[in-house]
């Protein structure tokens, strides 16, 4: 038991040094020169692609975080969370596209926003438990990207419609950079909520919430207040990273603004590292984006896949993505995190042990 | 008037396949306990199927239905008895995501066989109906009216007359008890997972001979399957039938609304399904716990 | 059932109660249905500031129903509750917890991933509104009612490395450090041995001492004799006797309630051959 605890100290160790030295080489090493970066022949940030993907994974840290406040933290497993991220892009970029305002005036109107819109579902949806809440939520993010992309004001799309918003091109210096840098803020703010989420009396009445909200509400929790602030700062976070996006990416519609598939894989993301952690999601976020890109063969180191035409690659490489949802549900319940929060060790036994707990 | 008795043959017509698609779904979700959000993927399986027994073999596309039933069966009590029963017991979050990884996986299996083109199935009787002054009732839209609520009455019998259908019925009241009176629960638990493909199957079966499909095409049913469950009561196959023709008839006098157009079906199901549920948690047919 | 003849009737909510006390708690024609069935039917009570208030009945005789319209998780289908006078009906749950009504589940309701310390701890970090605390004072108050339940040598354990009694005790530890005025045990010494019941039954007297009103529910009558100053039987949601607890459990009816009509003929020793019911 002993020996366990310390070598898992021992791991955590490593794991912490070695990551710091990952995440202060990527943060840092953009500051000099890219050409710089492709003289010396450093990978990854050689490429103009990698800030792309790097801040890609920046933004589903901010989403997973998110999620995990309200579906990790609280126990409301949340599937529509994507709108918040949607409604975030559109309040900013009806802000530049229509009434010309500046980004960074715009930009903090995304929060607000997306936060007021989670207040305002989140009063009936989280009376709502278990299955109920999933799949209302789930319905709220199909059904607001729906209505966003066919509400019509006196004839015309009133959202730009099908063909989507155009957002001005911004005249920032060095603009992989600059949204870099803002993705990764917003990282840094969603972790550090999380961590004072975490360590306040907020935070341990939601976790009561979690375990047992009646229990939570006799010893004079106010479980509704509590759920909804939950949800509607989980809606700021998504609904900040859905800004940014915006104007990054210039263009949005209902295709990019509104994925789907972003519900899924922000918890994803949330499970994989570990929910309820202030690290967790961020780990997740980044493994799991790392491997899409990977997988996906648009990451600069790449790879062919045996047997598999380029065609049908991205097809592959879902199926691929999908067998390992199917695997991590399984075999990895409480997230890799547990293997370095010193309580458990990957090892065979662990994954028998863990399928054995969920299994009949 | 005559607009009025239209709207609701058509939603009654309609409904018939929210009966075949919701009948599966809910039996899953009140004997397992599992919103399987795989469903629309089996759905559209048992599309591909119909198609492609009637493109090759030009078979009548509703004979093709028994073929689905047993096809999906096959794979749904696989599925439960390979995968899901290792998590039957886990949070449902985790069978959220792990009935989402595998529609996935089912989805991408049929884009690589099939291709994202869109498939339909047209007998030669498609296109024709009944005709009564004005009021049109095409012979495809009730034959498929026909065959779900034929379907659903098969389902209710297996639940209720064979030996399977009255164990599953026992544990879906209380597992742990079922299992001290010898029920096998996994078997019991695939049979049921199996009976649901089923239904989702001949479900498919019938939407590829009212629209074109594609591989992604099932995913808006499994959440109309959801709200239909939930319009009906959870717990019974005639309440799903009843919610099946209700949600119909509510979706044809939407997409009568002008200007609406069917752009919002998502947003009509799911403003139907929150007003439900706040207002008559147990549904239009369900009797309070 | 004529209950208005008999000489343990319902307490009428207008006489003085024993003791002289002034009520702190009074219920008055609480009504609870579900469905048809009233399992809570038309209850007055009055409960004192500093009495130990023992609840017993038999088995669905609306016990736990009544402890729940208290604590605000039912709500009322008919009365009125009263909490030093003003109406607390309809109140929700937290709002009670923060009047300064404490309560624990019959069947307990631990914070599962959580240790017994940071159970203790929401209790305190919650609770009565004019004593709440930030988390480094909460977790002080948890190490005091640890120790006060006797919990203090586990203060560091998960709930799942707990026994069941020492999970009752947590579910108590919790109750105590919201720091209410007022506590609702809901059988927290069923299914505890003797020696572990009398332990229990210290730790009540202990919290009482501290100036805590208590209003329990018991199946043990050796708890309701050895604690209670007062004791109400329900029967079918209906105040069937009420009195000093020696009295109240000598009662033929309650006897009867408990032990069926037959055993009760038999006690009375005679051929009276009055059908009750």
């Amino acid at each position: 038991m002993i020996a366990t605890l310390d070598s898992n100290r021992r791991w955590r160790r490593a794991f912490l040094i070695v990551g710091g030295i990952i995440a202060a080489y990527a943060l840092l090493a953009p500051l000099t020169s890219l050409d710089a970066a492709v003289s010396a022949n450093v990978p990854l940030l050689a490429d103009r692609l990698w800030f792309r993907i790097a801040t890609y994974i920046a933004m589903f840290i901010v989403m997973a975080t998110g999620w995990n406040i309200i579906g990790g933290i609280t126990g409301y497993a949340a599937f529509g969370n994507v709108a918040f991220f949607g409604i975030g892009a559109y309040t900013t970029g009806m802000l530049i596209a229509k009434a010309k305002w500046p980004f960074l005036a715009a930009l903090p109107f995304a929060p607000v926003v997306a936060a007021l819109f989670a207040a305002l579902v989140g009063l009936p949806l989280l009376r709502l438990r278990g299955h109920y809440f999933a799949v209302a939520s789930l319905g709220v993010g199909v059904a607001v990207g729906e209505l966003v992309q066919n509400i019509d004001y006196g004839g015309q799309p009133l959202f730009g419609g099908a063909s989507g918003l155009f957002l001005p091109i911004d005249s920032i210096a060095n603009r992989g950079l600059f949204f870099f840098y803002l993705m990764v803020a917003a990282a840094a703010i969603s972790i550090a909520v999380t961590w004072w989420v975490l360590r306040s009396r907020f935070g341990y009445g939601l976790i009561a919430i979690r375990e047992n909200e009646e229990a939570a509400a006799v010893l004079g929790v106010n479980t509704t207040a509590y759920k909804v602030a939950a949800f509607a700062l989980a809606a700021a976070l998504t609904g900040l990273a859905g800004g940014i996006f915006s104007q990054w990416n210039v263009f949005i519609n209902q295709d990019n603004a509104f994925p789907i598939e972003y519900n899924v894989q922000m918890i994803l993301m949330a499970l994989l590292g570990g929910t309820g952690t202030v690290f967790g999601p961020a780990a997740g976020a980044i493994l799991l984006q790392l491997l899409i890109q990977f997988l996906g063969g648009t990451l600069p180191i790449s790879f062919d896949l045996p047997f598999v035409s380029e065609t049908a690659r991205p097809i592959v490489a879902q199926i691929i993505l999908g067998l390992l949802l199917v695997g991590v549900v399984i075999f990895v319940p409480r997230g890799v995190i547990d293997f370095f929060g010193g309580r458990s060790r990957l090892s065979l036994s662990y994954l028998r042990r863990s399928l054995r707990e969920t299994s009949l | 008037m005559a607009n009025f008795v239209q709207l609701v043959i058509l939603g009654l017509l309609a409904g018939g396949v929210y009966v075949a698609v919701g009948v599966g779904f809910g039996l899953v979700w009140g004997v397992l306990n599992i919103v399987n959000l795989a469903h629309g993927g089996l759905v559209i399986v048992g599309g591909y199927i119909t198609w492609q027994l009637f493109t090759a073999l030009h078979l009548d596309p509703f004979l093709t239905l028994p073929v689905n039933a047993v096809a999906l069966f096959v794979l749904g009590y696989a599925l439960q008895r390979g995968v899901i029963n290792r998590i039957i017991r886990a949070p449902l979050l985790f069978t959220f995501l792990l009935t989402f990884g595998l529609n996935l996986v089912i989805i991408n299996i049929l884009l690589l066989i099939f291709g994202s083109d869109f498939r339909s199935v047209t007998p030669t009787y498609s296109g024709q109906g009944l005709e009564f002054g004005s009021v049109v009732i095409p012979y495809v839209s009730l034959t498929s009216l026909g065959a779900a609520l034929l379907l659903a009455a098969a389902l209710a019998f297996i639940l209720n007359r064979t030996r399977i259908g009255l164990a599953i019925n026992a544990i879906a009241a209380d597992r742990d008890a079922a299992q001290l009176v010898g029920i096998d629960l996994r078997h019991a638990y695939a049979v049921t997972f199996g009976l649901g493909a089923a239904c989702a199957g001949v479900a498919g079966g019938l939407i590829a001979m009212i629209q074109a499909i594609t591989p992604t095409a099932g995913e808006p049913y499994t959440l109309q399957a959801f709200v239909v469950v939930i319009l009906g009561g959870l717990g019974r196959v005639s309440a799903t039938v009843v919610g099946g023709l209700a949600f119909g008839l509510v979706e044809a006098f939407g997409q009568s609304i002008p200007g609406s157009g069917s752009v919002f079906a998502n947003a009509i199901a799911f403003g139907l399904m929150v007003l439900v549920l706040v207002t008559r948690p147990q549904g239009l047919m369900g009797r309070l716990r | 059932m004529n209950e208005s003849s008999s000489p343990h009737r319902p307490l009428q909510a207008d006489l003085p109660l024993a003791g002289e006390v002034k009520p702190q708690l009074e219920l008055l024609g609480v009504t609870k249905r579900f469905g048809g069935v009233a399992a809570v039917d038309g209850v007055n009570l009055r409960v004192g500031k500093g009495e130990i208030l023992g609840i017993i009945g038999p088995n669905g005789a609306g016990k736990t129903t009544l402890l729940n319209c208290i604590s605000g998780v039912f709500r009322l289908d008919g009365g009125d509750i009263r909490w030093e006078g003003a109406s607390i009906a309809g109140m929700a749950p937290h709002r009670v917890a923060r009047l300064g009504i404490g309560r624990t589940f019959q069947i307990v309701r631990p914070f599962g991933s959580m240790t017994a310390r940071e159970n203790a701890a929401i209790g305190a970090l919650f609770g009565s509104s004019d004593a709440r605390k930030g988390p480094k004072e909460a977790f002080e108050i948890a190490d005091q009612v640890l120790e006060l339940v006797g919990l203090k040598a586990k203060a560091g354990r998960p709930v799942a490395a707990l026994t069941i009694p020492d999970r009752k005790r947590l579910e108590v530890a919790r109750a105590v450090a919201t720091r209410p005025h007022l506590l609702l045990l809901d059988e927290v010494m069923a299914g505890l041995n003797n020696v572990e019941i009398d332990e229990a039954l210290d730790m009540v007297r202990t919290v009482h001492a501290t100036g805590v009103t208590v209003l329990l529910i018991e199946h043990v009558m050796r708890v309701i004799v050895g604690i209670c100053d007062r004791a109400i039987v329900l029967e079918s949601g209906r105040v069937l006797a009420e009195g000093e607890p020696e009295v109240v459990l000598r009662d033929e009816r309650v006897i009867q309630a408990y032990l069926g009509e037959r055993y009760a003929k038999r006690l009375r020793a005679s051929g009276d051959e009055d059908g009750t019911n």
